[in-house]
């Protein structure tokens, strides 16, 4: 018989009973449902990490630390054992442990190495207050502004030199600091207060703080692609703001002065083999560091197994749903003995029959994987701007769908049908004819 | 060609040890080509057994059958296969149609099997339906025919593929006695059309006297061969 006979042939019987054909694929489209929604949901999940270290960082950029060990994951079951050179204990990353501290000569050292274009501290200050005069106080964290960011004005100019002491401010505080709208803050004053740590040290009860004018020169929009809900209220001033603020924090000690991560600007640093040399250079002197690259590497690898999890248990779906295709083909084989008694007196070979019985698999697979994915992807096609506005992704979708993907699915399927069909196929082919037509 | 058939010294046991069971016990005949030939007995005989073996959909505990000069016992499976697909043919007493696929389909399966090209297919499978006068319903779904048609189907499948040999076992037992004449007469006039050597099993001796050789069995033996028609 001809390959193309066959196939006919198998559609027909598989269109003859219909109900029992649409049964078995949708045992396995429940399974093809689940994988197509986890490959959606971590090909969307993926797209939304790379979209946030796209738009936090910039990639020719790279996080330096003075502790090689900074970036890498450490042993905390045993106690770290002290060393005086070393600066003061911090907890970080939910760990206890004495971190060494980029000093200013370290700053310099990394803005000499060749293919540098730029090294500064990277420094949150954690404020005491922000305030006007006539409104409450709020906390918050002044960083160093980087142009990479580039982030929605809702009014006001950034300038390409940002001045000392003025502010970027995020939308979430205006309403908090009495603004009517973000056009209305802007060239208005509001006080930052640092809180030194020295002082409080040394005589207990005793504060010194620290408040200064800073003039808003622009509002932005918060991002849905912050890092974190905080971020979104992070204010932005020059380097030397930051630094003043930052150095009152820790004058009188040992921290004064000190950094745990300072950023490098790589010249050309797009390009990944000067962005990798740099990254040696800086390894070599035996410091730790930390690219972009590297960055949306650990958040993939969590997505990764995540995604890794939900996929083992689609294919326990579909291996259950494999002993359904196997058992409809094996009644189907019962109930058609007639039929196969009769192809075989008529000359047809016991391959062709094997062959007839695998097709017939493999179409239930082929079917199951359609009618499981389409729905999947109309469901979750459906669903994207609800999940996007719920989980406030804005523009990103969660649901991605690849047709590279689903069509590799789908072949898998129809490969997992045909495996399915063997044993009823070869059951079929070894059918003793006579006893089959002698069925009266 | 010359489609002889000669079957020499058959024996067909089946069982093993105390359940033993000789269905055919030593048969020889022979059978001209182009010839119509009954095979004849009561029930249990081993007149299927002896037509299942001669057609190599069953085999012998020994014994051979010869047709055109070819042991078919000594063929491969795939060649055996082949050999029924473009020489032999059948029509079973239970019709063996498929209801569910539509009549011309029905006589199209043993032109796909012999993978007749696609072109062609429609074509011969339509002619022999008209030789059964069933023209008109090509495109109906055979399981809606009556008994009649449905043993008319079957001989058109059985004739689509100019078969050399045609084996009818009890084709009328399932029909009353005007149909069943009927379809007898079919397959003597597509004897003489075709020239198709036609192996008749049947327990109707009024039925055997219009075929040129009668084959009598008895408990698995030939009680008898006689020739000329009645
Ligand atoms: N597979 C089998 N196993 C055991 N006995 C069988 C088998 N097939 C047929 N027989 C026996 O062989 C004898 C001949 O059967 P069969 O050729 O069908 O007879 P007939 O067609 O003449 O009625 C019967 O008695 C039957 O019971
Ligand atoms: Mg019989």
């Amino acid at each position: 018989m001809f390959y193309l006979d066959i196939i006919k042939r198998a559609l027909r019987n598989l269109l003859s009973s219909k109900a029992r054909t649409i049964l078995t694929a949708l045992a396995i489209a429940v399974g093809t449902f689940a994988l197509t929604l986890t490959l959606g949901a971590s090909n969307g999940a993926q797209d939304y990490a790379q979209n946030i270290v796209k738009t936090n960082f910039d990639p020719s950029e790279l996080f330096v630390s003075k502790d090689s060990g900074l970036f890498k994951s450490q042993d905390a079951s045993t106690p770290q054992l002290y060393d005086p050179s070393y600066g003061s204990v911090t907890t970080f990353g939910g760990q206890t442990r004495q971190i060494k501290m980029l000093d200013n000569s370290d700053i310099q050292k990394l803005a000499q190495i060749k293919g540098v274009s730029w090294a500064q501290p990277s420094i949150n200050v954690s404020l005491q207050y922000l305030t006007r005069d006539d409104s409450n106080k709020y906390i918050g964290t002044l960083t160093t502004y980087n142009p990479y960011q580039n982030p929605t004005l809702l009014a006001g100019k950034i300038p390409s030199q940002l001045q000392d002491n003025t502010l970027i401010l995020p939308e979430g505080y205006l309403s908090a600091l009495g603004f009517l709208n973000a056009q209305s803050a802007i060239n208005q004053t509001v006080k930052l207060s640092v809180l030194n740590q020295g002082a409080s040290n040394i005589i207990p009860g005793a504060t010194k703080s620290q408040v200064s004018n800073f003039k808003i020169i622009a509002v932005y929009k918060t991002p849905n692609t912050a890092i974190s809900a905080a971020t979104s209220l992070n204010l932005y001033a020059s380097l030397g703001s930051v630094e003043n603020l930052n150095n009152f924090i820790y004058q009188g000690t040992s921290n004064y002065q000190k950094y745990l991560e300072a950023v490098v600007k790589v010249t050309d640093g797009t390009n990944a083999t000067k962005l990798n040399d740099v990254e040696n250079l800086i390894k070599a002197q035996g410091y730790g560091v930390q690219s972009v690259v590297d960055t949306e590497k650990t958040i993939t690898q969590i997505i990764s197994v995540i995604e890794g999890i939900v996929t083992v248990f689609g294919i326990i779906a579909i291996i259950a749903s494999v002993f359904g295709v196997v058992n409809t083909m094996y009644i189907s084989v019962l109930q058609r003995t007639r039929e196969i008694g009769l192809m075989k007196a008529l000359g047809m070979h016991r391959k062709d029959i094997s062959r007839l019985f695998r097709i017939e698999a493999g179409l239930i697979g082929l079917l199951g994987g359609l009618i499981g994915s389409i729905l999947a992807i109309i469901g979750g096609t459906a669903l994207n701007p609800v999940i996007s506005s719920k989980l406030g992704l804005g523009d990103s979708k969660l649901l991605i769908f690849k047709f590279s993907q689903v069509g590799l699915l789908i072949i898998a399927l129809i490969i997992i049908g045909i495996i399915a069909g063997l044993l009823p196929a070869r059951k079929a082919a070894h059918l003793d004819p006579i006893e089959a037509l002698r069925t009266e | 060609m010359n489609k002889m058939i000669e079957v020499k010294n058959l024996t067909k046991i089946y069982g093993k040890k105390d359940n033993k069971f000789t269905a055919l016990n030593d048969v020889s005949l022979k059978i001209k080509s182009n010839s119509t030939v009954s095979i004849i007995g009561k029930s249990g005989s081993g007149k299927s057994t002896l037509m299942h073996i001669m057609s190599g959909l069953d085999e012998p505990t020994s014994g051979s059958v010869v047709i055109a000069d070819k042991n078919i016992f000594e063929m491969s499976e795939r060649k055996i296969d082949s050999f029924r697909a473009n020489e032999m043919s059948f029509v079973f007493q239970s019709f063996f149609i498929e209801a569910n696929a539509t009549c011309l389909q029905n006589v199209m399966l043993p032109l796909e099997i012999a993978r007749v090209s696609i072109t062609k297919r429609k074509k011969l499978a339509l002619d022999a339906l008209r030789a059964v006068e069933l023209e008109d319903k090509a495109n109906v779904k055979a399981g809606t025919l009556s008994g009649g048609q449905k043993q008319r189907l079957a001989v058109a499948r059985a004739i689509v593929n100019k078969p050399s040999i045609l084996f009818a076992d009890e084709p009328t037992g399932n029909l009353d006695s005007v149909t069943g004449d009927k379809i007898m007469n079919l397959i003597f006039s597509l004897n003489k059309k075709l020239g198709c050597t036609v192996i008749l099993v049947t327990h109707d001796n009024d039925l055997a006297k219009q075929t040129d050789m009668r084959i009598r069995l008895k408990d698995g033996k030939i009680e008898s061969i006689d020739e000329g028609k009645k």
